[in-house]
């Protein structure tokens, strides 16, 4: 299917748009659909009446090889994602797929109870239980009328 | 970590995408690797949400589509606060070549990750056929 045309071409440029022709055609259109140029992995946080949950996608790793720690109400997961071993570089013909060493950082909005969170991995989903810990009481400070 | 799986391969001319009548699903090309082995090719999609019982492969002519399907896994009164993935199904199709032996691909999935084994076809070897003289009848 010819996907590229000049306007008004000349023989001359029929081998030419025959050769775009080929390149385009080679460019695979569904790419379009491929959601790539973010951060990796990809995480969601979603809040219910009384835990944060949150969500990542990472597809072929394994449940001890990711990390998380809670501290300052930051919420950091790390990992590493090896490819197939020993399959050197020329062999591939597609490389798409993410590959390497991977952290994120990410704030969570309240308090929670540190020692309730736990984390399940399914089918490459990494999802985070995040109980609310208690609100602390507003304090109240009394403002006092200075003494000259 | 769950052992891989073995995923049937349907050869048939259905129509790959199951056609259902719910509201409108984001649908995601998925990213892939493909190597080369001695053998054949292989090749990993990354289809994060899809288990064996909700991903469909299929072989149709000499194009292969796969088409996983995501069920969210949060449930629906979740308030998203900070999103940077949909959740959507994940659909690819590919060409193969003739070199690929249709009938011997096999498939695996772990953790979200779909593995294509695609066996180069066997070198067509030259059948020799026996003539053997007529037997007599007499």
């Amino acid at each position: 299917m010819p996907v590229f045309r000049w306007g008004h071409s000349w023989d001359a440029f029929h081998d030419f748009e025959r050769e775009v022709d080929r390149l385009l055609s080679s460019v695979n259109f569904a790419f379009q659909g491929i959601r790539l140029g973010r951060q990796y992995p990809s995480v969601n946080l979603y809040e219910l009446p009384d835990e944060y949950l949150l969500t990542a996608e990472l597809p072929g790793s394994k449940a001890e090889d990711i990390e998380l720690e809670m501290g300052s109400g930051l919420l950091k997961i790390k990992g590493r994602r090896s490819e197939p071993n020993g399959v050197p570089e020329e062999r591939y013909r597609r490389q798409e797929r993410f590959r390497g060493e991977w952290e994120r950082t990410l704030s969570i909005p309240e308090r929670i109870r540190d020692e309730g969170m736990t984390a399940e991995f399914v089918d490459g989903i990494l999802k985070v239980h995040l109980p609310k810990g208690e609100q602390s009481q507003p304090r109240r400070i009394r403002v006092s009328e200075g003494s000259d | 970590m769950a052992e891989p799986e073995n995923i049937p391969v349907e050869h048939q001319n259905a129509d790959p995408v199951p056609q259902e009548t719910e509201e409108p699903r984001f649908l995601f090309t998925p990213p892939i690797d493909i190597y080369e082995t001695s053998d054949g090719l292989v090749l990993h999609a990354d289809l994060p949400g899809v288990s064996i019982k909700t991903l469909e492969l299929q072989v149709q002519d000499n194009k292969l589509t796969l088409f996983g399907r995501v069920h969210p896994v949060v449930p629906p009164q979740a308030r998203p606060l900070h999103q940077e993935y949909a959740v959507g199904d994940f659909l690819r199709s590919f060409i193969l070549s003739d070199e690929v032996d249709h009938e011997r691909i096999t498939a695996t999935m772990t953790s979200g990750v779909l593995k294509v084994v695609l066996p180069k076809a066997a070198q067509i070897k030259l059948r020799r056929i026996e003539v053997n003289p007529e037997p007599s009848t007499g």
